[in-house]
């Protein structure tokens, strides 16, 4: 993979790197994309797609609310609160 | 009787508490496996009855226990408090057992060292000058250290069996969807199971007996898992005696130590009275690609919340809230983290997929047929659990890419779904051998038949850092 290829797919993922981040992380992709590419002798013919391994079929549950009510935990792990507010940059 | 008899009342009775608390000081600065180490705070949670009453026991920081905190191993995750419980954890709670601690794990679990860990390092109770294992390498050396006598992991690839074999323990991968996950923080969600790491064969059975069950709040438990306790897992296996046992052949690459002991221990299952033979497991070469390929890309995936704005680490400054996500990211994931997520967002972009992640989930199913052949000759499979020992911390060690490579092995029976046990085999120049039996889904109790017998004949040792009076 080129360069601009992993700063398109960092963009993607919300990662800003360094300069030499980027170097380091370019081979170590490179080799394990290489590795990948291993998958391309097995004929897949006629193989459907595992997605999860032993649940075949799409699983609901009844709509029901289940209440939560400790919401204050989940506010004291905010980085930074004003009332019970989370408190971000400004959006412009 | 319960394998649990000396452990039972430790930290109940006031008496015993302070001599426990005495071993752990003396034991737990040179083994590193805590991150946070709290039994106080563990006891305010359990119940004070319980067949594990007053039980001492470790829980990897990626699942839920109220009040403690859970940071994955990372940095993103600094001083997040827990405000709820794991099921899995819940139910050994109400049996009376304590968590004291939370262990130390690769970051978010992507790792075969514990040394990806932004919080400590982990050494290997053995020789700490050596790593043990991962990612559950906490778990596995709370364990080997004798601070408890069982801990929780989670197996996405390896990560209970591979400490394990590393640290001369037992250490279970149950079946897909037979334990309950509310609570584990997701890692790759097709493939992510909580595991135990246990002293012996029965405490690893009757832990497993304990938290297996269809849970509501887990929407890929399964109604085989039945419900919990030491009995009424009525699965289809129960009355099967193993017969059969076909070991893993061919050109494995396992290092020295570890072929001398795999050929030990087929002897060893032989003169058991087992009809050991060999089988080829003709996808072999492809579990650990395709493993990565699938791992990687719902790692992506599953680590896209942590934005650094509701919870967790949180950049001294940013512009705007964008940059702010950027920034949180950025500079609270490690290396190791960063690689997989960035190789995962690859195989996922549109144009790629059919190349990678499509044709990976369609080789898994090539791989779980392959299974399925395989279990038709033999009860249970034989397999090695990693081709190295226990190896040295840093670049004495094995890199990044080497680990793996070498998770070949283990990778399988999480890409099949189906249960795998490691076991200690003996020592090999003074460090453990583990190895793992795999059997069909629901197929635990087999494991358990085998492993139990093995350790007739050769049973499991203490580590040398092991001088708990209570294992």
């Amino acid at each position: 993979m080129d360069l601009q290829e992993l700063r398109i797919t960092a963009s993607l993922a919300y990662l800003d790197l360094e300069e030499e981040e980027f170097e380091k992380l370019q081979s170590a992709v490179e080799q394990l994309l290489q590795y990948f590419s291993k998958m391309m002798e097995v004929d897949i013919e006629g193989l459907p797609p595992t997605t999860h391994a032993l649940v075949r079929e799409n699983r609901t549950r009844p709509d029901q609310v289940l209440p939560f009510t400790d919401t204050d935990s989940l506010l004291e792990n905010a980085p930074e609160t004003e009332d019970r507010f989370i408190v971000i940059p400004n959006i412009l | 009787m319960s394998s649990f008899t000396r452990w039972i009342g430790l930290l109940t009775d006031p008496k015993t508490f302070d001599s426990y608390m005495r071993y752990v000081e003396q034991v737990e600065p040179r083994i590193g496996a805590f991150i946070q180490f709290d039994p106080h705070l563990g006891l305010r949670g359990s119940s004070p009855e319980g067949l594990l009453r007053g039980v001492p026991f470790a829980v990897k920081d990626i699942l839920a226990v109220k009040g403690f905190r859970l940071t994955c191993g990372s940095r993103i995750l600094e001083g997040f408090v827990s405000p709820y419980t794991a099921t899995v954890v819940e139910k050994l709670q109400r049996a009376g057992a304590v968590v004291v601690g939370k262990t130390n794990m690769d970051e978010f679990g992507m790792g075969s060292s514990t040394d990806t860990s932004f919080y400590k390092q982990t050494c290997n109770p053995w020789d700490p000058e050596r790593v043990a294992g991962g990612s559950s390498g906490g778990s596995a050396a709370a364990v080997a250290s004798g601070m408890v006598p069982f801990a929780l992991g989670s197996d996405t690839g390896g990560s209970v069996r591979q400490p394990a074999a590393f640290c001369g323990i037992y250490g279970l991968k149950p079946t897909y969807g037979v334990v309950s996950r509310y609570g584990l923080v997701a890692y790759a969600s097709s493939l992510d199971v909580v595991g135990v790491c246990a002293a012996s064969v029965e405490m690893t059975e009757e832990i497993f007996a304990l938290i297996r069950g269809k849970d509501e709040r887990d929407q890929t438990s399964l109604e085989e898992a039945g419900t919990s306790g030491v009995e009424g897992f009525h699965e289809k296996n129960s009355n099967k005696i193993v017969r059969k046992i076909g070991f893993v052949s061919g050109n494995l690459g396992l290092d020295s130590g570890v072929e001398r002991a795999y050929q030990k221990t087929q002897e060893v299952l032989r003169s058991l009275g087992y009809e050991v033979q060999p089988i080829e497991l003709s996808m072999l070469e492809y579990y650990a690609p395709v493993y990565y390929t699938i791992a990687t890309a719902e790692a992506s995936a599953n680590l896209a919340r942590y934005t650094g704005i509701r919870y967790g680490y949180r950049p001294e400054y940013a512009e705007n809230p964008e940059e702010l996500v950027r920034k949180a990211r950025s500079e609270g994931f490690g290396e190791e983290v960063k690689l997989r997520i960035l190789l995962g967002t690859f195989v996922l972009r549109s144009g790629f997929q059919d190349q990678y992640y499509q044709r990976a989930q369609r080789i898994r199913t090539a791989i779980r047929k392959d299974f399925d052949r395989v279990f038709q000759e033999v009860d249970v499979i034989l397999s090695p659990v990693f081709p190295t020992q226990a190896f040295k911390h840093g670049s004495e060690g094995l890199d990044p890419f080497q680990q793996k490579v070498a998770d070949r092995f283990t990778t399988a029976a999480n890409l099949a779904g189906i249960p795998a046990l490691s076991f200690p085999a003996g020592l090999e120049d003074g460090l453990p051998v583990g190895f793992q039996l795999m059997a069909p889904v629901f197929g635990e109790e087999l494991l358990f038949q085998v492993a139990r017998r093995f350790a007739e004949a050769v049973p499991p040792l203490k580590a040398p850092f092991n001088t708990s009076p209570w294992s």
